[in-house]
């Protein structure tokens, strides 16, 4: 067995963790999963890259983080995955799928800043530790504890439960 | 009494402290009702994330991307397990990505392009709409048709099984037997029958190929489990249904 063949067998188990990662990052269901399509084809492309001795799922979540934050880029927009003319969209889900509680949590990650809202999602909703965090980000921990700490912060006044 | 700073709160509800500072912060907490407060806002603002994200975890996996894992040569065939692994809420159907920037959109498209491409070389049962894939031709004339109830050995395209599917259209399973032979779903739509899923099937030993349904490609396996809410049809429902225009 070749590494391509290893990483793709490799990922099918991780591919609902991917999704739940690619969820808290982009918001919605469509979005989250057209960034894990883009996630596996890179992931796929560069097999040879994975060292087999490495945990695959935190190689695929820098793939994920990056390949996120390449199409923040690519729209242009880089504090705010959902602008202002998209936001009945975001409020309105066109499948009717996706829980309240999600959009709600979503669309306050979707007013921090980048650097925050990966935190929270690889820390908080992932369960990544925070040298985990920092390694895959490539910060020191200090940086990853206080994005975390401001995070918190905002994601309490927006939510309420700050009193 | 020392204060507890907020890193050293924040590093406590993620489970980042060592047993022994745990158990300072611990005494500290039994002293001090305001930081005991605050960590709970914490607690509460970690269980929130996790109850909004954790439930992505039981989400069937759209088809189309498992199917980007599969082996490209050969489809293992899998046991047939269809009232074990049944879901009752359909996959959520791939959209047209508004999301994406055309050029990140054609990144995103090869692997679904690659399976196009080899699908459109074969004999025009296939036609796109609006991006999506929908049957024509003779696959058209078997899905409206034919019924597993009755199977022609000499068709082109054998029907597996059919059902009604949790968001109430009637999906059917396939076989085109000609080579390059492939399975695929096919669900009912006001456009046609779409084709959210198509896959190769694999030869067997014989040089012969996979016909019968419980013999169909994972990703199809997956496709139907994910969309299955009920029963199979029998022969009298499948003939009810075809009378029905599979409405």
């Amino acid at each position: 067995m070749d590494s391509s063949d290893a990483v793709r067998e490799g990922l099918i188990p991780l591919l609902p963790r991917l999704r739940r990662l690619a969820r808290a990052l982009a918001g919605q269901v469509a979005d989250a999963d057209d960034l894990v399509q883009i996630v596996l084809e890179r992931a796929l492309a560069r097999a040879t890259q994975w060292r087999p001795d490495s945990p695959l799922d935190k190689w695929v979540f820098a793939i994920a983080r990056n390949a996120w934050r390449d199409e923040l880029r690519a729209r242009g927009r880089t504090a705010k995955l959902f602008a202002s003319e998209e936001a009945g969209e975001t409020v309105a889900d066109p499948t009717g799928t996706q829980p309240a509680q999600q959009l709600e949590l979503a669309a306050a990650l979707a007013t921090l800043s980048p650097d925050q809202r990966e935190v929270v999602a690889l820390v908080l909703v992932e369960g990544l530790s925070y040298d985990e965090a920092a390694a895959l980000l490539e910060v020191p921990v200090g940086t990853v504890t206080s994005r975390l700490a401001r995070a918190r912060t905002a994601l309490q006044a927006l939510l309420g439960n700050d009193a | 009494m020392n204060p507890i700073d907020d890193a050293t709160l924040q590093a406590y509800v993620d489970g980042e402290l060592d047993a022994a500072a745990r158990a300072r912060v611990d005494a500290l907490l039994a002293q001090d009702p305001a930081q005991a407060h605050r960590v709970q806002q914490l607690q509460a603002l970690n269980a929130q994330l996790r109850a909004a994200f954790d439930p992505v975890l039981d989400e069937p996996v759209p088809a189309h991307l498992t199917a980007m894992l599969q082996p490209r040569t050969t489809a293992a065939a899998t046991p047939t397990s269809l009232a074990g692994r049944r879901r009752t809420h359909a996959a959520p159907h791939h959209r047209p990505r508004r999301w994406m920037l055309p050029g990140a959109a054609l990144a995103a498209s090869v692997a679904l392009l690659a399976v196009g491409l080899w699908w459109h070389a074969g004999n025009g049962l296939v036609r796109t709409h609006n991006g999506e894939s929908y049957a024509a031709g003779a696959l058209v004339r078997a899905l409206d048709q034919s019924l597993a109830s009755e199977p022609d050995a000499q068709a082109p395209v054998a029907i597996g099984l059919s059902f009604r599917a949790a968001d109430g259209h009637i999906c059917r399973t396939f076989t085109i037997r000609t080579p390059p032979s492939r399975s695929g779903l096919a669900c009912r739509a006001a456009t046609g029958w779409a084709l959210p899923v198509i896959a190769p099937m694999a030869p067997v030993e014989s040089g012969e190929l996979r016909q019968a349904a419980s013999d169909l490609p994972p990703t199809v396996q997956a496709a139907v489990d994910a969309r299955l809410h009920g029963n199979v049809f029998n022969a009298r429902q499948e003939r009810a249904a075809r009378a029905a225009g599979w409405r």
